[in-house]
C-alpha cells in the first residue's frame, strides 16, 4: 500500500468522522464550527491537502482528485445537515402554539359619510346615470327666485305652506332646491337636463321637521317632452335607488311651479305592499317620496323659454326622509346634533 | 278637512264602499289622509224611556230612574241633574255593555257595566252622557235625545225603547281627512266634494236647492237694517238676511253630532247653523245680535291707523289700514272674515239675528289674518277662494235652519250689495295642447264630458273647446289648468310611460365632483363626516374671536341659531364638546359646507358671499396599538392637510407659520399656519387657541384644518407620468447635533445645495433630547438618499458627495456629526 492510499484512506475517514460528527450538531454555527475542524482552513483535510508534495509526481494528479472528491463529499454533508436542521426550526416554528388572534388589529380606520350625504350621494348617481348632470345654487337666495318667479302669487296660500327664513325683505334662507332651475334656465338655453342637490331651510322644529333638511330636484326640459316621459324618467330613476321591482305610482297634486302635478309614491319598503299593521305606511301600502309635474307655462315665461316650443318636467324629493327609512333613524333632530357615536354608524 | 261619508251619500247619491271612494279621490289628487270610523262599538246601548224618577232616599245627588229598555222596566240609579220627564228618552247601557267614556278628560279605558249597588239600591245598567259613549263633549249630564228639532219624542218609532242607540240615532259614520292642496278651496264644503265624486264617478252633478223660511215675519229686512260697503274691492258682495222672534238653545242632536264628528264644537242652535252651513257649502257666515248692533246698520270699510277692537276671543286686536273691517253705526263689529267682535255676539238672549254672507277678497284676507296670527274655519277658506255666486243659496239655507230650528220668523228679501257681479271665466282648450302635454291622444269628447261632469260648460269652436268655468273654481285660470283636470280626472294611470331620448346640451364646469372628492378623500384619511347648522349662535362666533361680519336671520328660531355662519369650526367643535360630554375621547370629524361672508354688491348673481370650505378636527389620543398614546397635535393636522391637498389638486402644498397671528385668532400662536398651493392660500391648519378651547369646554388639545375648496378647485396640478429610475440608489446614515433653533426646513435646504441633482430624498427619522444631549441641543437622526438618473453611482463617488453634505451641514447649521 503506497502512501496515496494512505492518504486516500485518511481522506475517507475524515469524511465519516465529518458526517458523524454533525449529527450532533444542533445550530448553524455548531455545523460550521465542527466542519471548520475537517475542512477549514486549519482543518485536518486541509492538512492532508499540504502532503501532496509527499507523494510521486505520477500519483499526484490522482490525488488531486480523491482530495477535491473528499472536499465535494464533505460539503454536500454539511450542506444536507444545515438544510436538516432548517427543516426541523421550521417544523418546530410551525408547530408552535397559535397567536392570540383574539387580539386586536392594527387600527386603520377609514371614516364615515353622514347618512343624508350617502343617500343624496346615490340619488344623484341615478340621475346622473340617466343623463342629469349637477347643478347648483346659492343658499340664501332671493324672493324673486325662491318663490315669484316659480309662479307663487304674492300673498298666495302656498307661500304660507313654507314659513322662511329670511334675513331682508327680499333675502331668505331658500325653502326649496326650485330656484336652481329657474338660474339655470336663465343662464342656458334648453336642452336643459340638471340634478340640483341642496340644502334648505324651513321655519321648522320637531320630532319630523329639522329647520334645515336637503332635497334634490331634477329638471328636464327640451321641444316635445310630455307627462309620459316624465313617468319614464321617474319610474327608472326609482327603480334604479329603490330597487327594480319597486312600484311607483303617480298621484294629482299641486305645486305652483308645475302643471298637472303629482306625488310620487312608491311601494313601502318597510312591509312591500302587505300594508297590516304597518307603521311606515300606516297601512297604505304606499310611501310619499317626493313630487313632480310638467313644468308650468308661467315658469318658462318668466326665464324667457317659449311655452308653445319647449316643454320639461320637474320633481323633487327629500333626502333625509330616504336616509331615515334607509337606515331606520327615527327622530331627524339626530341627523344634524352630530353624536360622534351617531356618526360612526354610516 | 273633515267629510262625514253619510251626509257625501246623500248629497251625492253615490254609495259605493268608503275604501273605494277614498282611493280614487286619492288618485284624483283630492288625498284622503285616514279614514276615521265612528259611532261604533256600542253594542248592547239601547234607546231608554223614561217612566219615573224619584230621589234616592240616602244622597241627595241621585235620582232612582225607571227605564223602559223595551222589554222590562229596570230601576237605575243616575247621578245627573237632567234626566228628562216621561216618556223622554235616553242612552241606556244594558249589563255587560262596554262604555267608551272617550270624551271624558283623564279618563282611559272602557267601562264594563254591570249591577252595582248605590246606598242601599240596586242599579241594572247606566244612563250614559254623550261625552261618555264619546259621541259628543258634554259631560255635565246626561244625553237627552229629541225628536230632530230638538223637541223631546212623540211617537217617532226609530226611537221606541229598546232600539239600538247607534242604529237609532244613525251614529255609525266614516269621516275622510282629506289633506287638501291651497288651490282646492272647493272642496272645503261638502257640496264641493260631492261634486268632485260626482264627476269622478261619472254621474251628473245636482246642487241642492235653495229652502225656504218656515215662517216670515211682516217687515222687510231694507226696513230694518242698512248695508253700506265703502271698499268693493276688498268686499266684492256682502248678503245679509234676518231672523227674528228666535229662542236660543241647544241644537238637536243630530246637528250637533255632525258638528261633533266633523271637529267643530256644538254652542247653540244659531251658531251651529252658520257652522253647518260652512261644512255644507264651504261658505263661512257670520251672526251678529241685531240687538247689539247700533244702527242697526251695517258699514264694510278699511280699519283707521290705529283702531282697535276685541274678538270673540276677547283678545284686544291692534289693526292697521290694510285690515277690513264690518262696522255698525258706532264702530268695529267684526274683522271681515277672519273673526267677529265680542260686542255683538250671539248670546242666550238672542232674540234677532243678522246673518252675514259675503265675499271678500282672498289675499287681504290672508295678509290681515297672517298678521294678526289668526287662522280661523272662516280665513282658511277666504284665503283660498269662496264661490262669490254661492252667496245666496247659502244664505237661504242659513236662514231657513234658524226658522226652523230657533222657531224664528224670516224677514223677506235679502240685502245684497254686488255691484259688479264676477262672471264664470271662459278658457280656450286646443285638444292638441291636451295632447302634447300628456303624451298620449286624448280624445276631445272625453275631455269636454270630463270638464262638463266638473261643473264647466263646453262648447265647440273649430277644434278647440270654450270651457266656462264656474266661479267656484278660482283656481282654473289658464288652459293648462283644464289640461290639468282632465289628467287628474281620468287618472295618471291613464297616461303611457316613454322613456325619452337623451339630447344634452354643452358640457358645463359644475363643482359637484370636486365637492364629492374632497368628502371622500376625508372619509378615507379616517374621519367621520358631520353636517351642522348653516346658523350659529353669535356667541360661537366670539369665542373664535371671529369678525362679527355674520349674516343675521331677521327671524330665527332661537338666539342659538340667528346667525349665518363663517366658519364650519363652530359647528365642528360643538361636536367636540358633545363628545366629551358622553365620554367619547376619539374625535376626528369634518364638514364639507358652504360659510356666509356678508352681502354681496348690488347686482351681483347671488345675494350673499357663499364660499365652500372643508374643515376637519382632532382630538383625543392618536391611534395606537395596544398602548397609551398620546394627544392628536398640530403634526396630525398637518398631515391631513397636505394629503388632502395632494389629492385634491395633485400639488403638495406648502405650510408656513401665518406672518400676522392676528388673522388666525382662533389658532394656537406658536403653530398657526396657512396653506399655500400654486402661490394662493387655500387653507389654515393649526390647533386651537388655548381659550377657545376652555371657553368651549373642549377639554383637551384640538388640532385643525380649514381647506377653501373654491381656492382648492382652481388649482391644477398636473398629474404627469415620471419614468421609473433605472439605476439604483444609495442610502447614507446622518446623525446630527445641532442646536434648538435649527428647523427641518433647513436640513433640507442645506442638503439639497450642497448635493443638487444627485440628491433623491431626506428622511428625518429620530429626533432626541434628554441623556447625553447638551441643553439646548437636540440630535438628529436623517437617511439621505443619492441617485444619479444615468449610471450607478459608485461608492467612491458617493463616500465624496456625502462627505460635501456632511460638510455643509456642519459648517451651515453648526451641526455636530456623532
Ligand atoms: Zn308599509
Amino acid at each position: 500500500m503506497g502512501l496515496i492510499d494512505e492518504i486516500g484512506e485518511r481522506l475517507d475517514a475524515l469524511v465519516r468522522d465529518l458526517e458523524s460528527s454533525l449529527q450532533g450538531a444542533r445550530s448553524d454555527d455548531d455545523v460550521r464550527a465542527r466542519a471548520a475542524r475537517i475542512v477549514g482552513k486549519k482543518g485536518e483535510l486541509t492538512a492532508l491537502e499540504k502532503r501532496i508534495r509527499e507523494v510521486p509526481p505520477e500519483d499526484r494528479r490522482e490525488l488531486g482528485r480523491r482530495i477535491n472528491e473528499a472536499k465535494a463529499r464533505a460539503d454536500r454533508i454539511v450542506e444536507a445537515r444545515l438544510a436538516a436542521l432548517r427543516a426541523e426550526a421550521r417544523r418546530r416554528e410551525l408547530e408552535g402554539p397559535a397567536l392570540d388572534v383574539t387580539l386586536p388589529g392594527r387600527p386603520r380606520r377609514i371614516g364615515s359619510l353622514h347618512p343624508v350625504r350617502q343617500c343624496e350621494e346615490e340619488l344623484l348617481d341615478a340621475l346622473q346615470a340617466l343623463g342629469f348632470e349637477v347643478a347648483d345654487g346659492p343658499e340664501i337666495e332671493t324672493t324673486a327666485f325662491n318663490f315669484w318667479k316659480l309662479g307663487f302669487a304674492p300673498d298666495h296660500p302656498a307661500t304660507c305652506m313654507q314659513d322662511s327664513f329670511y334675513l331682508r325683505d327680499d333675502v331668505l334662507l331658500r325653502t326649496h332646491t326650485s330656484p336652481i332651475q329657474v338660474r339655470e334656465m336663465l343662464s342656458h338655453p334648453p336642452p336643459v337636463r340638471i340634478a340640483a342637490p341642496g340644502t334648505v331651510y324651513r321655519r321648522d322644529d320637531d320630532v319630523t321637521h329639522s329647520p334645515m333638511f336637503h332635497q334634490i330636484e331634477g329638471l328636464l326640459v327640451d321641444e316635445d317632452v310630455t307627462f309620459a316621459d316624465m313617468k319614464g324618467i321617474l319610474t327608472l330613476f326609482v327603480r334604479r335607488v329603490f330597487g327594480p321591482d319597486t312600484p311607483v305610482r303617480l298621484r294629482p297634486s299641486y305645486f305652483p311651479f308645475t302643471e298637472p302635478s303629482g306625488e310620487i309614491d312608491i311601494g313601502c319598503l318597510i312591509c312591500s305592499g302587505r300594508k297590516v299593521g304597518c307603521r311606515v305606511c300606516k297601512g297604505t301600502g304606499w310611501l310619499e317620496v317626493g313630487g313632480c309635474g310638467m313644468v308650468h307655462p308661467v315658469v318658462f315665461e318668466n326665464v324667457g323659454y317659449d311655452p308653445e316650443r319647449f316643454s320639461g318636467f320637474a320633481f323633487g324629493m327629500g333626502v333625509d326622509r330616504i336616509a331615515m327609512l334607509r337606515f331606520g333613524i327615527g327622530d331627524i333632530r339626530l341627523l344634524y346634533e352630530n353624536d360622534v357615536r351617531f356618526l360612526r354608524q354610516f | 278637512m273633515r267629510i262625514s261619508a253619510n251626509w257625501l251619500r246623500s248629497l251625492t247619491q253615490i254609495d259605493v264602499p268608503v275604501d273605494e271612494l277614498a282611493e280614487r279621490l286619492t288618485r284624483a289628487g283630492v288625498e284622503v289622509e285616514a279614514v276615521e270610523r265612528v259611532g261604533e262599538g256600542l253594542d248592547r246601548i239601547v234607546v231608554g224611556a223614561v217612566k219615573s224618577c224619584r230621589p234616592h232616599p240616602e244622597r241627595d245627588k241621585l235620582v232612582i230612574v225607571e227605564v223602559d229598555d223595551g222589554t222590562a222596566t229596570r230601576t237605575v240609579v243616575c247621578g245627573a241633574p237632567n234626566v228628562p220627564r216621561p216618556p223622554g228618552r235616553v242612552a241606556l247601557a244594558l249589563e255587560g255593555a262596554r262604555v267608551p267614556r272617550r270624551g271624558l278628560p283623564g279618563v282611559v279605558g272602557d267601562l264594563v257595566v254591570a249591577r252595582r249597588r248605590f246606598a242601599g239600591i240596586e242599579s241594572d245598567g247606566m244612563i250614559c252622557s254623550e261625552a261618555e259613549l264619546g259621541i259628543g263633549p258634554d259631560a255635565e249630564g246626561i244625553l237627552v235625545l229629541d225628536d230632530g228639532a230638538g223637541k223631546p219624542p212623540t211617537q217617532d218609532p226609530s226611537l221606541a225603547p229598546g232600539q239600538p242607540l247607534a242604529q237609532a240615532l244613525h251614529l255609525v259614520d266614516h269621516i275622510l281627512v282629506l289633506g287638501l292642496t291651497p288651490n282646492r278651496g272647493d272642496c272645503l264644503g261638502h257640496t264641493g266634494v260631492a261634486r268632485e265624486v260626482s264627476a269622478l264617478f261619472g254621474r251628473p252633478w245636482v246642487p241642492p236647492e235653495p229652502s225656504a223660511p218656515q215662517r216670515a215675519d211682516v217687515r222687510r229686512i231694507d226696513e230694518v237694517v242698512s248695508v253700506a260697503v265703502e271698499d268693493a274691492e276688498r268686499c266684492p258682495r256682502y248678503a245679509a238676511a234676518a231672523v227674528v222672534s228666535l229662542t236660543i238653545a241647544p241644537s238637536p242632536f243630530w246637528l250637533r253630532y255632525r258638528l261633533f264628528t266633523l271637529g267643530i264644537r256644538p254652542i247653540s242652535n244659531v251658531v251651529d247653523v252658520t257652522n253647518l252651513v260652512l261644512l255644507e257649502f264651504g261658505q263661512p257666515l257670520h251672526a251678529f245680535d241685531l240687538d247689539r248692533l247700533a244702527g242697526p246698520r251695517i258699514v264694510v270699510r278699511r280699519a283707521r291707523p290705529a283702531e282697535t277692537m276685541q274678538t270673540l276671543d276677547g283678545i284686544g286686536r291692534q289693526l292697521t289700514d290694510d285690515d277690513l273691517l264690518i262696522c255698525d253705526a258706532q264702530g268695529p263689529v267684526a274683522i271681515a272674515g277672519v273673526m267677529g267682535g265680542a260686542g255683538s255676539e250671539i248670546g242666550p238672549s238672542t232674540k234677532r239675528v243678522l246673518i252675514e254672507c259675503a265675499h271678500f277678497e282672498p289675499r287681504g284676507i290672508l295678509r290681515t289674518a297672517r298678521r294678526l296670527g289668526l287662522h280661523t274655519d272662516s280665513s282658511h277658506r277666504f284665503e283660498r277662494g269662496v264661490d262669490p255666486n254661492g252667496v245666496p243659496l247659502a244664505l237661504a239655507h242659513a236662514a231657513s235652519l234658524m226658522t226652523w230650528l230657533g222657531e224664528g220668523a224670516a224677514l223677506p228679501g235679502l240685502i245684497d250689495v254686488y255691484p259688479r257681479p264676477i262672471a264664470p271665466r271662459t278658457l280656450r282648450l286646443r285638444p292638441g295642447r291636451l295632447s302634447k302635454v300628456l303624451g298620449s291622444p286624448v280624445d276631445s269628447t272625453q275631455a269636454a264630458s270630463i270638464l262638463e261632469r266638473l261643473g264647466c260648460t263646453v262648447a265647440s269652436r273649430g277644434d278647440d273647446l270654450d270651457v266656462t268655468v264656474p266661479t267656484s273654481r278660482s283656481d282654473i285660470s289658464r288652459e293648462i289648468d283644464l289640461v290639468e283636470e282632465v289628467a287628474r280626472v281620468r287618472g295618471y294611470e291613464a297616461i303611457p310611460t316613454r322613456y325619452p331620448s337623451i339630447r344634452t346640451g354643452p358640457p358645463t364646469p359644475r363643482a359637484y365632483p370636486f365637492r364629492q372628492r374632497a368628502r371622500h378623500t376625508l372619509a378615507a384619511l379616517g374621519l367621520d363626516e358631520a353636517v351642522s347648522y348653516s346658523f350659529v349662535s353669535p356667541r360661537d362666533l366670539e369665542a373664535f374671536r371671529l369678525p362679527p361680519v355674520a349674516l343675521p336671520l331677521s327671524n330665527p328660531l332661537s338666539e342659538e341659531r340667528s346667525v349665518m355662519r363663517t366658519s364650519l369650526l363652530p359647528g365642528l367643535c360643538r361636536a367636540v364638546a358633545r363628545a366629551r360630554r358622553v365620554r367619547e375621547e376619539r374625535v376626528r370629524l369634518f364638514e364639507v359646507g358652504r360659510v356666509f361672508l356678508g352681502w354681496e354688491k348690488p347686482g351681483a348673481a347671488t345675494p350673499a358671499r357663499e364660499k365652500l370650505w372643508a374643515a376637519l378636527v382632532m382630538a383625543g389620543p392618536r391611534d395606537a396599538y395596544l398602548e397609551r398614546a398620546a394627544e392628536v397635535d398640530f403634526f396630525d393636522a398637518k398631515g391631513l392637510a397636505i394629503e388632502l391637498c395632494r389629492d385634491l389638486t395633485g400639488v403638495a402644498p406648502s405650510i408656513r407659520l401665518c406672518s400676522e397671528v392676528d388673522r388666525l385668532p382662533w389658532l394656537h400662536p406658536r403653530s398657526a399656519c396657512v396653506i399655500e398651493a400654486a402661490q394662493k392660500v387655500v387653507g389654515r391648519v393649526g390647533e386651537l387657541h388655548p381659550d377657545v378651547i376652555e371657553s368651549l369646554d373642549l377639554g383637551g388639545p384640538v388640532a385643525v384644518v380649514e381647506a377653501d375648496l373654491d381656492a382648492l378647485r382652481t388649482v391644477r396640478g398636473e398629474r404627469r407620468f415620471a419614468p421609473l429610475p433605472r439605476f439604483p440608489a444609495v442610502s447614507r446614515d446622518v446623525a446630527l447635533l445641532v442646536d434648538e433653533s435649527v428647523r427641518a426646513a433647513d436640513i433640507t435646504r442645506v442638503v439639497g445645495a450642497s448635493s443638487g441633482e444627485l440628491l433623491e430624498s431626506i428622511e428625518l427619522f429620530d429626533v432626541y433630547r434628554g441623556e447625553q444631549i447638551p441643553p439646548g441641543k437636540k440630535s438628529l437622526a436623517l437617511s439621505i438618499r443619492y441617485r444619479a438618473a444615468d449610471r450607478t453611482l459608485t461608492d467612491a463617488e458617493v463616500d465624496s458627495l456625502h462627505a460635501t453634505v456632511l460638510g455643509g451641514l456642519v459648517d451651515d447649521l453648526g451641526g455636530q456629526p456623532r
